[in-house]
């Protein structure tokens, strides 16, 4: 009869899925907590560096940690205090054209009618601006409702990341050493061994895409705000944020571009085609420059895995799943690639 | 007498941890590994090693494993094995697979507790990030792991000239 021990494969199979399982369950069970766990562990990618760098000129790193902890509490005041109104202020000014907006796809749909009609076809435009109408509606009603309740989950974030964060430069190391130190003797070296892969990997993506998120976030809204688009800073803000998904982001950050700019008081065809022209100007920067700098080979997925990942990820997570997924999927690779590769050896021998 | 004995009992509570940390960094600076290290800076990295423990007749590793770093034996002893042929009898400060610091690099030979055995293992994850926070040490570092295996090459290329005299 064959073993288990014998068949690799399956061993390894049964070991991943078994620490996804309990990847889920952790996630599960820490829901409520679990978009502040992220985005510490995100800023603790992102700060480590500036820890070492401080611990490299003799600090230590309960003080470096201090150091590191009240640095983000300015960050996240100056944040509080100035972007959040600031973006805040853009929304409702956003809000307030969305009537107009409206307008317009109004007279467009019926121009579009009258020149269908004149080709014998037929055209209800109601059946389309109708039910978009009432969403803007409710949205825009529920907007402000919206924008208070996400400032609430921002203040509750605003305290509990910095926190989270300390904890994580500070005692990290530490933690992840005891909880390597449990594996069995036999699997000492190999779990090492993916953690590193895994960890490495992860921590070039997620230094990498954070500051490509800002730094696509700061150039549009340089290009929107020179083009003379209203709310630059809220639609660069949106840009940068939707930058973190690949390859469907820089098609979904045109979209509120092209809506302010249908938007504006007289219909300005350049005015959209700047809107569109900012995004590429901008994506071009991204992949000549940005990305080989910051990203290069940091995940080397097939593109259509990350497509399809990221749809299915963003079906059962929304946004916050089409981020993760990626970083989510190349874990999985290394983990898959290096159990199948060190339990193939112990067949071997 | 061992004068860590005469320690007040409230005292070992804490000293225990140090204790153990510094006998570890006194085995470690007696190796070639870190030669002209300062042992303040190898306290350091010490403080973040994998101590674990092995029963006689325990593997260590086996041929063609992925190794993932350097081990020291603190106490016990190891053979080092190409199949049933003993390669080398290693004891307490000796130590071991330091090949796999530097590369990705399958096991060349089986390493068994021929005793109970308390090993450290010194880690690559555990070796880059000390040398990204002390590079100046790190390249100290570097340079001596580049002589031992110099060493080792040299000794392997003498013993197939011995053999082809033979």
């Amino acid at each position: 009869m064959i073993k288990i021990s014998e068949m690799p494969l399956l061993r390894s199979l049964i070991i991943f899925f078994a620490i996804m399982s309990l990847a889920g369950l952790s996630a599960y069970l820490l829901a409520p907590l679990l978009i502040p766990i992220i985005l510490s562990f995100a800023l603790y990618a992102l700060f480590d560096p500036v820890s070492n760098y401080l611990q490299r000129k003799g600090l230590t790193e309960g003080i470096s940690a201090i150091l590191v902890l009240l640095l983000l509490v300015v960050i996240c005041i100056l944040g509080v205090s100035i972007v959040f109104p600031m973006l805040a202020e853009q929304l409702i000014l956003l809000q307030a054209k969305i009537p107009k907006l409206w307008e317009f796809l109004t007279s467009f749909s019926l121009q579009v009618k009258d020149i269908l009609e004149g080709y014998g076809l037929k055209f209800d435009p109601n059946a389309i601006t109708k039910p978009l109408m009432s969403t803007s509606s409710d949205w825009g009603k529920d907007a402000v409702i919206r924008l208070s309740n996400l400032l609430i989950d921002m203040t509750a974030a605003v305290i509990l990341v910095p926190l989270f964060t300390f904890f994580l430069i500070r005692d990290y190391k530490q933690l992840r050493n005891k909880a390597l130190d449990l594996l069995p003797n036999k699997s000492f070296e190999l779990g090492w061994l993916i953690y590193y892969r895994v960890a490495k990997k992860l921590e070039i993506y997620i230094r990498g895409i954070i500051m490509q998120s800002g730094i696509m976030a700061i150039v549009t809204s340089i290009g929107f705000y020179i083009f003379g688009l209203d709310s630059p800073v809220l639609l660069g803000t949106i840009a940068g944020l939707l930058n973190l998904i690949p390859y469907v982001g820089p098609l979904l950050a045109m979209v509120p571009p092209i809506i302010i700019a249908l938007g504006a008081p007289v219909f300005d065809p350049v005015l959209i085609g700047a809107a569109i022209g900012v995004i590429i100007a901008a994506q071009l920067i991204d992949n000549i420059i940005v990305v080989p700098a910051l990203i290069a080979n940091a995940v080397n997925l097939h593109p259509i895995t990350v497509i399809v990942g990221i749809i299915i990820f963003g079906n059962f997570f929304g946004f916050i799943g089409m981020i993760i997924a990626i970083p989510a999927l190349a874990t999985s690779n290394i983990i898959l690639t290096g159990l199948r590769n060190g339990l193939k050896k112990d067949v071997l021998t | 007498m061992d004068k860590s004995n005469n320690h007040p009992l409230w005292m070992n509570i804490f000293r225990h941890k140090d204790d153990a940390i510094t006998a570890v960094c006194r085995l470690w600076s007696a190796t070639p590994l870190f030669k002209k290290i300062p042992n303040s800076y190898i306290h350091r990295l010490v403080k973040n090693m994998h101590p674990r423990f092995y029963k006689q007749g325990d593997m260590i590793f086996t041929t063609g494993d992925i190794g993932a770093g350097a081990v020291l034996i603190k106490s016990g002893e190891i053979d080092i094995k190409a199949g049933e042929k003993v390669l080398a009898k290693l004891r307490t400060g000796d130590f071991f697979g330091e090949v796999a610091l530097v590369v990705d690099e399958p096991r060349t030979a089986d390493a068994v507790a021929s005793t109970d055995c308390e090993l450290i293992f010194f880690l690559r994850p555990d070796l880059e990030e000390w040398v990204h926070n002390t590079p100046r040490q790190g390249a100290q570092l570097m340079a001596n792991i580049s002589r031992i295996l110099a060493g080792r090459l040299r000794h392997a290329n003498d013993m197939l000239a011995e053999k082809k005299e033979q």
